[in-house]
C-alpha cells in the first residue's frame, strides 16, 4: 500500500509542532530553574518583602514601697505622646501654633514656629512627652498635617521621696543611678518578637505558615522594704534638722536589724526624679549613704568595743588608767575630747559614755598583749575585714556602691599609730550601709543580714511573693558578746544627755561621732569643718530598728557635729519610730 | 453470548469527550479551587486584621489604665495628703496608752 504523500501544508503544521514544543520545553526548562534551583533565592526575596519582623516592647517593672503591710505605687509607667508635623500637609500653621500654645504649653520644643515653615522637611517634632489628655485635646482639634507617637515614660508620682535611692530612667529607656540602675535588667524586661506577613501599614496577617511569636517578658514589679511614711519622716527630720544644725548636706538610713531591710533612706538636698533633666548638679544623683565613704569616726568605737569583748581582750569589768585623758603610740600622742572625766579607774562603760579614744586604744593594745603591735593590728583587721566585712561592698540594690578605704595590717608607714586611729574611726573610710549593716550584726546577736532594698515581688494580679532575708554570716560576735555591747551601747547613752530625752520603757542605744575633714589644700585635718555621726538602735526587748545619721558641713560652733547636728535628728526619728512601729514600752 | 438477566441492549453514547474537553474541564477544576483557596486564605487575612483591632483596643485599654492608676497615685501621695485640710484639721494625741494583752 502507498502512504498518502504529505503536504507542504502539513509539514508546516508538523515543524510549527516542533517549534511550539521546542519553546514549551524552554518554559519549563526556565520555570524549572526559576522554581526549582532557584527556589531558594526567590523564597528569601518575598520574605524579603512580605514578612516583617516586629518587635514587642515588655513593659518596665513597677516600684512598690509599703505603707504599713500594704503596697503603694512608688514608680509607674505613664503613656505620654510626640506630637510632629509634616510641613507640606500642614494647612493652617497659624491654628497649629496656637493650639500648641493653648495646649501643650511646657512640653512645646523649642523653635518648631521656623522649622513648620521649612517645606523640604517631612517631620518637624512640635512636642514632647504631651500627656492624654493634652493629646486627645489636640486631637479634637482635626489639624491637617499633625500626627501622634505614643511611648511611655517613668512616673514617680511621690515627687521626690526616695530619689536617691530610686535613681530615674532616661530618655533611651535606661535605667541611672540608685535602684533603676542597679536593677535595670531586672525591671526592663526581655523584648518580645513577632515575625509574619504584614500588609503595607505593617499590620500582621494571620496567613503565614511559619510565623515566630515570642512573647514579651514584662519587668518584675518589685516591691521594696522602704516604708513611705518612714521614708518621709526620715526626709523631713533631715531636712529639719540640717536646716537647724546649719548645714549643708546630710543622709540618713533606717534599718530593721533582724531581717537587713532599710526601711528608708535618705538624703539632702535632693531631686524630683521626675525632672532629672533640669538637674545641674549631678553630684544630687549620688546617694551617699552608699556611694560616699567617709571617716565614721566615734561610732567605730561601738565597733571597737565589740571585737574587744569578743576576742576576749576585754571583759565588761576592764579598766584603765585615763588619769591623762592621752595615751602614746609610737610616740604620738592620742588624747581624748573635753568631756573625759580623767579618772584613775575608768571602765568599758566610761569609753562609751564619754567617747574615750584612750579607751579603744587600750582595747588594741589588749589585742596585742599589751602594746600596738602585729598581732593587734592583725586581730582587729580581722574583725573588720572578717567579721564586720568592711572590706567588701554590701550588694545592697544601688548603682555605684564605692568600696571602702581600709588598709591592711601591714602596710603603709605609722602602721601602729594609723590602726590606734581606725579604733576610733578614723584613718579609714567607710560607706553609712556597711557600717550600718556591720552595726546591726554587733546589736542582734551577732547575725549579718544582706542588707537590701527588695522586699519581694508583686504578680500582676497583685499577690506578694515575699524573698526571705538572706543571711551572709553567723557568728559575728558570739551572742553573750553581742548581748554585753548592746547593754552597754544602751547604758552608754541612757546615762548621757541624749538618754534622758527618751521615752521611759524601751531600750534606745547609741554613739555619736565626729570625724574632721581633710583640708584638700593643706592635706590635715581641719578644725574648720567636720562631719557629724549618729549610730543607734531602738525597741523594746530586742532592737528593731538601727538608724545612722550623717551630717557634713554643720556651722554650729557649740558642739561636736555628732552631738549637736546628728544626734537630734537620730533623738527625733526614733522616737517617732517607737510610735510609727507602735511598740509598747516594757513594764 | 446470550445469558439470562443480561440486558439485550447496549447503549453506546451519542457523543464522548475529547482531550480539548477534558483539559478545559480540568483548567475549571483547577481554577475553582484556586478561588476556594484564595477565599480561605482572605478569610484568615481579615481574622488577622479582627485580631489588630483587638489589640489595639486591649493596648489602649491598658493605657487608659495605667494612667488612672498614675492619676490615683498622684492624688494618694505623701506630699498631697499632709498639704490637705483634712490633714491639716489633725491634731497630734497629747499621749499614747498601750493596753496589755
Amino acid at each position: 500500500m502507498q502512504l498518502p504523500r504529505l503536504t507542504s501544508a502539513s509539514k508546516r503544521t508538523t515543524l510549527l509542532l516542533y517549534i511550539l514544543i521546542g519553546v514549551l520545553v524552554l518554559f519549563a526548562l526556565r520555570l524549572f530553574y526559576l522554581q526549582v534551583i532557584r527556589h531558594g533565592h526567590y523564597t528569601y526575596l518575598a520574605q524579603q518583602t512580605q514578612v516583617s519582623k516586629l518587635t514587642i516592647v515588655p513593659e518596665r517593672g513597677k516600684i512598690y514601697a509599703l505603707d504599713g503591710n500594704q503596697p503603694v505605687p512608688l514608680v509607674l509607667n505613664q503613656t505620654v505622646f510626640t506630637v510632629f508635623a509634616d510641613p507640606q500637609e500642614v494647612e493652617d500653621k497659624n491654628a497649629v501654633t496656637r493650639a500648641m500654645s493653648e495646649i501643650a504649653g511646657g512640653n512645646v520644643v523649642d523653635g518648631y514656629q521656623e522649622r513648620l515653615d521649612d517645606e523640604e522637611l517631612r517631620y518637624v517634632v512640635m512636642g514632647r512627652q504631651l500627656s492624654r489628655e493634652q493629646a486627645e485635646k489636640l486631637q479634637a482639634k482635626k489639624l491637617a498635617g499633625v500626627g501622634f507617637q505614643k511611648g511611655s515614660r517613668r512616673d514617680y508620682p511621690e515627687g521626690q521621696l526616695g530619689s536617691q535611692m530610686l535613681g530615674y530612667v532616661d530618655s533611651e529607656g535606661e535605667g541611672k543611678y540608685g535602684l533603676e540602675g542597679f536593677l535595670n535588667s531586672r525591671l526592663a524586661g526581655k523584648q518580645g518578637l513577632l515575625e509574619t506577613v504584614t500588609d503595607v501599614r505593617q499590620i500582621p496577617l494571620t496567613i503565614g505558615d511559619s510565623d515566630t511569636s515570642r512573647p514579651a517578658v514584662n519587668g518584675d514589679n518589685l516591691l521594696l522594704s522602704i516604708d513611705r511614711n518612714i521614708q518621709q519622716q526620715t526626709e523631713q527630720v533631715l531636712k529639719d534638722g540640717l536646716a537647724k544644725a546649719k548645714a549643708t548636706k546630710g543622709s540618713v538610713i533606717v534599718m530593721d536589724p533582724n531581717t537587713g531591710r532599710v526601711m528608708a533612706m535618705a538624703n539632702y538636698p535632693t531631686y524630683d526624679a521626675n525632672k532629672y533633666a533640669e538637674v545641674e548638679d549631678y553630684r544630687l544623683f549620688l546617694n551617699s549613704v552608699v556611694n560616699e565613704p567617709y571617716e565614721v569616726g566615734s561610732v567605730m568605737k561601738v565597733l571597737t568595743m565589740g571585737a574587744g569583748l569578743d576576742s576576749g581582750a576585754v571583759t565588761v569589768n576592764s579598766t584603765f588608767n585615763d588619769i591623762s585623758g592621752c595615751t602614746t603610740v609610737d610616740g604620738e600622742r592620742i588624747c581624748n575630747v573635753e568631756e573625759d572625766p580623767r579618772q584613775a579607774v575608768a571602765t568599758m562603760a566610761d569609753t562609751l559614755q564619754y567617747s574615750l579614744n584612750t579607751g579603744v586604744v587600750h582595747i588594741l593594745e589588749r589585742m596585742g598583749g599589751g602594746s600596738v603591735n602585729q598581732q593587734a593590728r592583725q586581730k582587729l583587721y580581722d574583725y573588720y575585714a572578717g567579721r564586720y566585712r568592711f572590706d567588701k561592698l554590701t550588694g545592697i540594690e544601688q548603682s555605684f556602691e564605692a568600696d571602702s578605704i581600709l588598709v591592711g595590717p601591714n602596710s603603709g608607714q605609722g602602721r601602729n599609730v594609723r590602726y590606734a586611729n581606725m579604733a576610733f574611726g578614723q584613718g579609714m573610710n567607710l560607706t553609712m550601709i556597711q557600717t550600718a549593716a556591720a552595726f546591726s550584726a554587733a546589736m542582734n546577736g551577732g547575725t549579718y543580714y544582706q542588707p537590701t532594698l527588695v522586699k519581694g515581688t508583686i504578680a500582676d494580679d497583685g499577690t506578694v511573693q515575699e524573698q526571705a532575708p538572706k543571711v551572709v554570716a553567723t557568728g559575728v560576735l558570739s551572742v553573750g558578746a553581742s548581748n554585753e555591747l548592746r547593754e552597754m551601747t544602751y547604758q552608754g547613752r541612757h546615762k548621757g544627755f541624749f538618754g534622758k530625752l527618751d521615752p521611759a520603757g524601751y531600750k534606745i542605744g547609741g554613739k555619736t561621732g565626729t570625724s574632721q575633714i581633710i583640708d584638700p589644700k593643706t592635706g590635715k585635718y581641719s578644725d574648720d569643718n567636720s562631719i557629724g555621726s549618729y549610730l543607734g538602735f531602738g525597741g523594746s526587748d530586742k532592737p528593731q530598728y538601727v538608724i545612722m545619721v550623717r551630717v557634713e558641713d554643720s556651722k554650729l560652733t557649740t558642739g561636736y557635729a555628732g552631738t549637736v547636728a546628728a544626734g537630734p535628728i537620730f533623738n527625733e526619728l526614733s522616737t517617732w519610730m517607737l510610735s510609727y512601729l507602735e511598740i509598747p514600752p516594757k513594764n | 453470548m446470550w445469558r439470562r438477566n443480561q440486558n439485550t441492549v447496549a447503549f453506546a453514547p451519542s457523543a464522548t469527550l475529547g482531550p480539548v474537553a477534558h483539559t478545559v474541564l480540568v483548567a475549571l477544576m483547577i481554577a475553582v479551587l484556586g478561588l476556594i483557596y484564595l477565599t480561605q486564605v482572605t478569610k484568615t487575612s481579615t481574622y488577622g486584621y479582627q485580631l489588630d483591632n483587638l489589640e489595639t483596643q486591649r493596648s489602649e485599654l491598658l493605657a487608659e489604665r495605667q494612667d488612672l492608676e498614675n492619676e490615683n497615685a498622684r492624688l494618694q501621695a505623701l506630699e498631697r495628703v499632709k498639704n490637705s485640710s483634712v490633714a491639716a484639721s489633725m491634731t497630734k494625741p497629747a499621749s499614747t496608752e498601750y493596753a496589755n494583752n
